[in-house]
C-alpha cells in the first residue's frame, strides 16, 4: 500500500509500498518512531481512509477504494477502535457511549439492554453506566472505550496507543482486557510507543518512514 | 489602553472571517431594513407638515345623512369660505380650492392635456405655503383669468421661471395670464397642482347655494383660537344660511328636515390628519390610512428584533469557543472588568461597521424604494438632525445588549474549570438562545402567513365577480366634445368589426366620478324619512348589456317606448333602501326645478344585480340608472386581437368629427389603477417580509455552523462507529427543527386572529383558507432545513480522521 499527504509544496510519503499480512486470531503491535505512518496505517486498516495506490484485502474482499457506504457497513460490523484519548462522547453517559455502535447496526433495543450490561460487566465498570466521561479516570475512561469497541462482536480491534494516556497500572489493566478479548478469538491490531505493551502481541512489525523494516515474532 | 481593545478586537474579528460577516451582514442588512422603513413612515407622518401655519389649518368636511344613507364629504358649499371669514372673528382666513379636473394647455401649436389643474380663492397663499418665485403671492389669483403654475410647468412650457404676465392659451381660448410661478408643491402634500386658475374665472365658484357641496374648503385659525369650540357653532351657521334655501328648494324646514332622522353637519380635520386619516368623497387625492403606518412600523420593529437577535446568538454561541481563551487570560492576570471591556469593544465594533454598511446602503438602495413606494424621498439636513443620534443610540444599544451577555457570561468562568477540559458551556446559555430562535421564526412564520394573507385577499378582490365584465372594454373619454355627434359616433363605432356593442354613458363602474341625488317616494317630497339619496347614473340603452350586468327584474331601457326618459333603473341594493317588495312600476319623485315648485314622476322599470363599483373595503351602495343619450364616456366592448388597429381606427373617426384629444383607458386597467396602491403596498410588505426571513436563516446559519463545529468531534466518533451521514444531519437538524416547529404553534394561531381582524377592514373578503397556514408553516420548516443542512451536511460529509486528530 501506498499513501501521499500533499499539502501547497511538500509530499510527504506515510506509507510507501509497505506489505504486511495479520492473520485471523492474530494479536500484532506496530511499533516505529514518531510519524513514521503507524496511525495512517491503522486508519486504512480500519477504513476509516483509503490507500493511495495498491491492495487492501479484508477477510479476502478488496476494500480499497470501494466507496464509503459499503466502507462504512464493513467497519460498523467487523472493526472496533480504541484510541489513546478515549474519544468518549462528553454528553452521553458511560451506558450510551457503549450502546451507540448497537444503535447504528439497528440491534433491537432489548438486546441492546442485554449486550451492553454484559459487556460493562466485563470490563468491571457497570457501578459507573450513568456516569459522565468527564467523571471517571483515565483507566476507568478507557475500559469504557473498550468496551464501546467490543460490544458488537468485532472480528478486529485496532488501538492506535491504548496505554498512551495512563499511569502503569491502568495501562496493564488495559493490556490485561486486550489479551482476554484476543484469547477468545478477536485479531488486534496495536499501535504502541512501548515495549513493555509490545510484548503483550505475538508479533511486532516495526516501521520506519513508511515501510516494515523488521518484524519480530513473539511466540 | 482603549487603543489595545480595539487591537485585539480587530484581530479577533478577523481570525473569525465567516462569523464576523454573517455577524456584520445580517445586522446591516437589518438595519438597512428598518432605517428604509422608518424613512417610509417619517415621509407618511409628514404630509402638509411642509406649511408654515399647518398646526391652524382646518378643511371643512360634510356629514350628511339622507333617507336612512350617511356620507362624508371632503367638500362643502361653494358660499361656505365666505361665511367663515365674515361670520367668525377666529377665522383669520379662509381658501377654496376646486379640482378642475383636465385642461388644455397650448405651447406652440400642441395641446398638451394636464391633469392637475384647480381653481383657487386668491387667498390660497396666505393659507398655505407654496412660496412664489415670480409674482405677487399677494394678488396673484385675484383677477379672472388669472394662471398660478409650478415652477417645473414653467419650464415645461416656457423654458424660463421669468414668465409672469406672459399670455398663455388654455382650451383653446386666449385672454389667459400667467400671474405667478411657485416652487414645485412637496410631495407630501395631500394635494398636487400644476396649474392654479383664479376662482374668479369660475363663475359657478359665486353661487350661493348652501345644499350642494362640491368646495373643498380650509380655515386658517386665529393663533390660539380653539377648534372644537368654533365647530360648535356651525349648527348655528347652517341654520342661519341654508333654512330658507331648504324651505324654497325642498319645501320643508330644517327641523322637519332633522325630524325624518337626517342630518347634514359640518366638522373639521386638522390639514396633518388628511393624509392619513381622511378618505371621504371628493377628496383632491388618494390619501392613505394610518393602518399602513401600524403595519410598516411593525415589520420593521420585527426586522429590528430579529438581526438583533441573530446578532446576540451569535456573539453567546461563539464565546463558548473562547472559553479556553478567556481561561489563559485569567490565569496570566486578566481581570474581569477588563475581559467585560474587551467582549464589549467588539460587539460595539461589530455593530458600528453594521451601521456604517447600513447607512451606505439605505443610500444607494433608496432611489428604488422610491420607485417601489411612490415617493420621493431623500437623504438631507433634515434626516441627519435624527438619524446621527438614532445611529448612535442603536451603536449603544445593540452593542451593549450583544455583548454584555457574552462578557459577563465568560468572564465569570473559572480558569481551572475551563483550562482543566472541555467545558460543557455550548449547552449553558442555550436555553436563552433556544428562546430567541423560537421568538425569531415566530416572527417570520407570522410574517410569512401575513403576506400570505394580503395577497390572497387582493387576488380575490381581483378576480371576484364583480357584477359587470371589465375585461375588453375600451373607455373613450370626453365625448361630450363631438356635441351631439357622439350617438353617431357610437353608432358607427358599433359597426366595426371587433366591436361588440358601445354605450354612452356618464361613469363606469371603473371611473372616479361620482353624482347623485335624491328621490322621495312620495309625491309630497316632504317626508324625508321616505327619500333615498342614491347614486345617478346617465345611461343609455345600450349599457347592461355592453357592460356584461344582469338584469334582475323588469326591462332594460329601449328607445321604443318613448316613456323611458323618467324611466328608472335601480339596483338591489337602492330596492332594499326603497323597501319595494316588488318595485317594477313603483314610482320615484323629484323636483325637477325647484323654484317652480315642478315635481317629475319617474318609473322603475328594471332591477339590476348589484355589481360592485367602490372599493371592495365598502358596502354597495343605492345606484340608480336614468337614459341619457349624451354623456361623457364612450365605453366600446372589443373582441380583436389587432386591439391596436381598432383603437387607430377609432382615433381617425374621433378627429374626423372634432381636433379635440383622443383619450381613452382600458376599464380592466382602471380598475388595477384603483387596487395600485395596495398592490404596492403589498409588494413592500413582501420584499421586507423576505427580507426578515432572510435574516432570520442567516442566524440559523450562523448558528448551526457553531453547532456543527462544537460537535465536529463528536460527530468524528460516531462515525467511527457506524453512523451514516443521514443519521448525521439528522441528529444536527433535530434540535433547530424542533425549535421552528414550536413558533408554528405558537405563530400560527396568532397570525391567524390578526389577519383575521385585518380582513373585517373589507367588505368583501375571503376567509383564510387552511392552506396558508400549512404553507407558511411548512415554507419555514422547509427553509429552515435548507438552511441547517448545509451545514450537518458538510459536517457531516467531513472525514472523522481529521476531525479526531484534531485533539
Ligand atoms: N493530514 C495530513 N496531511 C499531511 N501530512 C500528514 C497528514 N497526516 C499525517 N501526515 C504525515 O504523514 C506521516 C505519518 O503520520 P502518522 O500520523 O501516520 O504518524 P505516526 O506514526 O502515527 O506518528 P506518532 O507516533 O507521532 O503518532 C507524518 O510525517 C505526518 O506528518
Ligand atoms: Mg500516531
Amino acid at each position: 500500500m501506498e499513501k501521499y499527504y500533499r499539502t501547497e509544496e511538500v509530499e510527504t510519503i506515510a506509507l510507501n509500498k509497505l506489505s504486511m499480512e495479520v492473520k485471523e486470531g492474530e494479536f500484532v503491535a506496530i511499533m516505529g518512531p514518531s510519524g513514521c505512518g503507524k496511525s495512517t496505517l491503522l486508519n486504512i486498516l480500519g477504513m476509516l481512509d483509503d490507500p493511495d495506490a495498491g491492495s487492501y484485502l479484508f477477510n479476502g474482499t478488496e476494500v480499497a477504494n470501494v466507496g464509503e457506504r459499503k466502507r462504512a457497513d464493513l467497519r460498523k460490523h467487523n472493526i472496533g477502535f480504541v484510541f489513546q484519548s478515549f474519544n468518549l462522547i462528553d454528553e452521553l453517559t458511560v451506558y450510551e457511549n457503549v450502546e451507540l455502535p448497537l444503535i447504528y447496526t439497528g440491534v433491537a433495543s432489548s438486546d441492546r439492554v442485554k449486550r451492553v450490561e454484559e459487556v460493562l460487566e466485563k470490563m468491571q465498570i457497570m457501578h459507573r453506566r450513568n456516569h459522565y466521561p468527564q467523571q471517571l479516570s483515565g483507566g476507568q475512561q478507557q475500559r469504557v472505550a473498550i468496551a464501546r469497541a467490543v460490544v458488537n462482536k468485532p472480528k478486529l480491534i485496532l488501538a492506535d496507543e491504548p496505554t498512551g494516556n495512563l499511569d502503569s497500572s491502568n495501562g496493564n489493566e488495559v493490556m490485561e482486557l486486550l489479551t482476554d478479548l484476543n484469547e477468545q478469538g478477536t485479531t488486534i491490531i496495536m499501535v504502541t510507543h512501548s515495549e513493555h505493551d509490545a510484548r503483550y502481541s505475538h508479533r511486532i512489525i516495526r516501521l520506519l518512514d513508511g515501510q516494515t523494516v523488521m518484524e519480530n515474532i513473539m511466540i | 489602553m482603549f487603543r489595545n481593545y480595539l487591537k485585539t478586537a480587530i484581530r479577533s474579528l478577523a481570525k473569525n472571517k465567516s462569523f464576523t460577516l454573517i455577524n456584520v451582514l445580517g445586522l446591516a442588512l437589518g438595519l438597512t431594513a428598518c432605517l428604509l422603513i422608518v424613512l417610509y413612515v417619517i415621509d407618511e407622518l409628514s404630509y402638509d407638515r411642509y406649511n408654515d401655519k399647518a398646526s391652524r389649518i382646518y378643511r371643512v368636511n360634510e356629514d350628511l345623512k339622507l333617507g336612512g344613507n350617511r356620507m362624508q364629504y371632503a367638500v362643502c358649499m361653494p358660499p361656505l369660505a365666505k361665511a367663515l371669514t365674515t361670520d367668525f372673528p377666529e377665522v383669520e382666513d379662509a381658501v377654496r380650492i376646486k379640482n378642475a379636473g383636465s385642461m388644455h394647455v397650448k405651447k406652440g401649436t400642441e395641446n398638451i392635456m394636464e391633469k392637475s389643474v384647480a381653481f383657487a380663492d386668491p387667498s390660497l397663499f396666505n393659507v398655505f405655503t407654496l412660496p412664489m418665485i415670480n409674482g405677487n403671492a399677494s394678488n396673484a389669483l385675484a383677477e379672472p383669468n388669472s394662471i398660478v403654475m409650478t415652477e417645473s410647468a414653467a419650464i415645461k412650457y416656457f423654458n424660463s421661471t421669468n414668465v409672469v404676465g406672459k399670455p398663455i392659451i388654455i382650451d383653446d381660448k386666449g385672454g389667459y395670464k400667467v400671474t405667478g410661478v411657485i416652487k414645485d408643491i412637496p410631495q407630501t402634500s395631500h394635494f398636487n397642482f400644476d396649474f392654479f386658475i383664479s376662482m374668479s374665472s369660475f363663475p359657478d365658484s359665486r353661487s350661493d347655494r348652501w345644499l350642494r357641496s362640491d368646495y373643498n374648503t380650509y380655515v386658517l385659525l386665529k393663533p390660539g383660537a380653539d377648534p372644537k369650540r368654533f365647530e360648535a357653532k356651525f349648527p348655528g351657521l347652517l341654520r342661519k344660511y341654508s333654512s330658507s334655501q331648504m324651505q324654497n328648494e325642498l319645501h320643508i324646514s330644517l327641523d322637519q328636515f332633522e325630524k325624518g332622522g337626517s342630518f347634514f353637519k359640518l366638522n373639521l380635520i386638522p390639514l396633518t390628519d388628511i393624509h392619513l386619516k381622511s378618505s371621504m368623497i371628493g377628496e383632491l387625492g388618494a390619501n392613505s390610512t394610518t393602518e399602513y403606518i401600524y403595519i410598516f412600523s411593525a415589520i420593521g420593529l420585527f426586522i429590528l428584533i430579529i438581526a438583533c437577535v441573530n446578532f446576540m446568538n451569535l456573539s453567546t454561541a461563539r464565546s463558548a469557543n473562547r472559553a479556553k481563551e478567556v481561561g489563559v487570560r485569567k490565569v496570566l492576570g486578566s481581570s474581569r472588568g477588563r475581559l467585560i471591556l474587551q467582549f464589549l469593544s467588539e460587539s460595539i465594533l461589530i455593530t458600528f461597521a453594521a451601521v456604517v454598511i447600513a447607512l451606505t446602503a439605505a443610500l444607494f438602495l433608496l432611489p428604488q424604494f422610491n420607485q417601489l413606494s411612490g415617493k420621493q424621498i431623500g437623504f438631507n439636513s433634515h434626516t441627519l438632525i435624527w438619524l446621527a443620534p438614532v445611529s448612535l443610540f442603536i451603536i449603544a444599544v445593540v452593542g451593549l445588549l450583544a455583548g454584555t451577555y457574552p462578557a459577563f457570561f465568560l468572564s465569570a468562568f473559572e480558569p481551572v474549570h475551563v483550562l482543566k477540559g472541555k467545558l460543557r458551556t455550548g449547552l449553558k446559555g442555550g436555553g436563552l438562545r433556544s428562546f430567541l430562535v423560537v421568538l425569531q421564526f415566530c416572527i417570520s412564520v407570522f410574517l410569512i402567513i401575513g403576506t400570505l394573507v394580503v395577497y390572497n385577499q387582493l387576488r380575490y378582490i381581483q378576480n371576484r365577480d364583480l357584477g359587470y365584465d371589465r375585461n375588453q372594454v375600451l373607455v373613450i373619454k370626453n365625448t361630450y366634445e363631438l356635441n351631439k355627434q357622439a350617438a353617431t359616433f357610437k353608432q358607427q363605432i358599433k359597426q366595426l368589426p371587433g366591436v361588440i356593442d358601445a354605450t354612452l354613458s356618464g361613469f363606469t363602474p371603473t371611473s372616479s366620478g361620482r353624482r347623485t341625488s335624491i328621490f322621495n317616494k312620495e309625491a309630497s317630497l316632504t317626508d324625508q324619512s321616505k327619500s333615498i339619496f342614491p347614486q345617478s347614473w346617465y345611461v343609455d340603452e345600450d349599457y347592461i348589456p355592453t357592460m356584461g350586468m344582469k338584469l334582475k327584474a323588469g326591462r332594460n331601457f329601449s328607445l321604443q317606448m318613448g316613456t323611458d326618459s323618467t324611466g328608472l333603473i335601480i339596483n338591489e341594493t337602492a330596492a332594499k333602501f326603497l323597501g319595494f317588495k316588488d318595485p317594477i312600476g313603483k314610482n320615484l319623485y323629484q323636483f325637477d326645478d325647484p323654484k317652480f315648485k315642478k315635481v317629475v314622476t319617474y318609473q322603475i322599470v328594471g332591477v339590476i344585480k348589484d355589481f360592485n363599483f367602490s372599493s371592495l373595503r365598502q358596502n354597495i351602495s343605492p345606484v340608480i340608472f336614468q337614459l341619457r343619450q349624451d354623456a361623457g364616456l364612450l365605453s366600446v366592448r372589443v373582441k380583436t386581437k389587432d386591439i391596436p388597429a381598432l383603437i387607430s381606427q377609432i382615433k381617425t373617426m374621433w378627429h374626423s368629427l372634432t381636433p379635440a384629444d383622443f383619450d381613452y383607458t382600458f376599464m380592466d386597467e382602471e380598475f388595477a389603477a384603483s387596487y395600485h396602491k395596495e398592490q404596492q403596498t403589498g409588494t413592500i410588505f413582501l420584499i421586507f417580509t423576505s427580507l426578515a426571513i432572510i435574516i432570520a436563516c442567516l442566524g440559523l446559519f450562523g448558528l448551526a455552523a457553531y453547532a456543527a463545529e462544537q460537535r465536529t468531534k463528536e460527530i468524528g466518533i460516531r462515525k467511527v462507529l457506524g453512523a451514516d451521514v443521514s443519521t448525521i444531519v439528522a441528529m444536527l437538524s433535530k434540535d433547530f427543527i424542533k425549535l421552528v416547529f414550536i413558533a408554528i404553534v405558537i405563530a400560527g394561531p396568532l397570525a391567524w386572529f390578526a389577519m383575521q381582524k385585518w380582513l373585517q377592514g373589507f367588505a368583501y373578503r375571503q376567509a383564510i383558507p387552511w392552506w396558508v397556514v400549512a404553507v407558511a408553516g411548512g415554507g419555514a420548516l422547509v427553509i429552515a432545513f435548507m438552511t441547517i443542512s448545509f451545514q450537518s451536511v458538510k459536517a457531516a460529509l467531513t472525514n472523522p480522521v481529521e476531525s479526531l486528530k484534531s485533539e
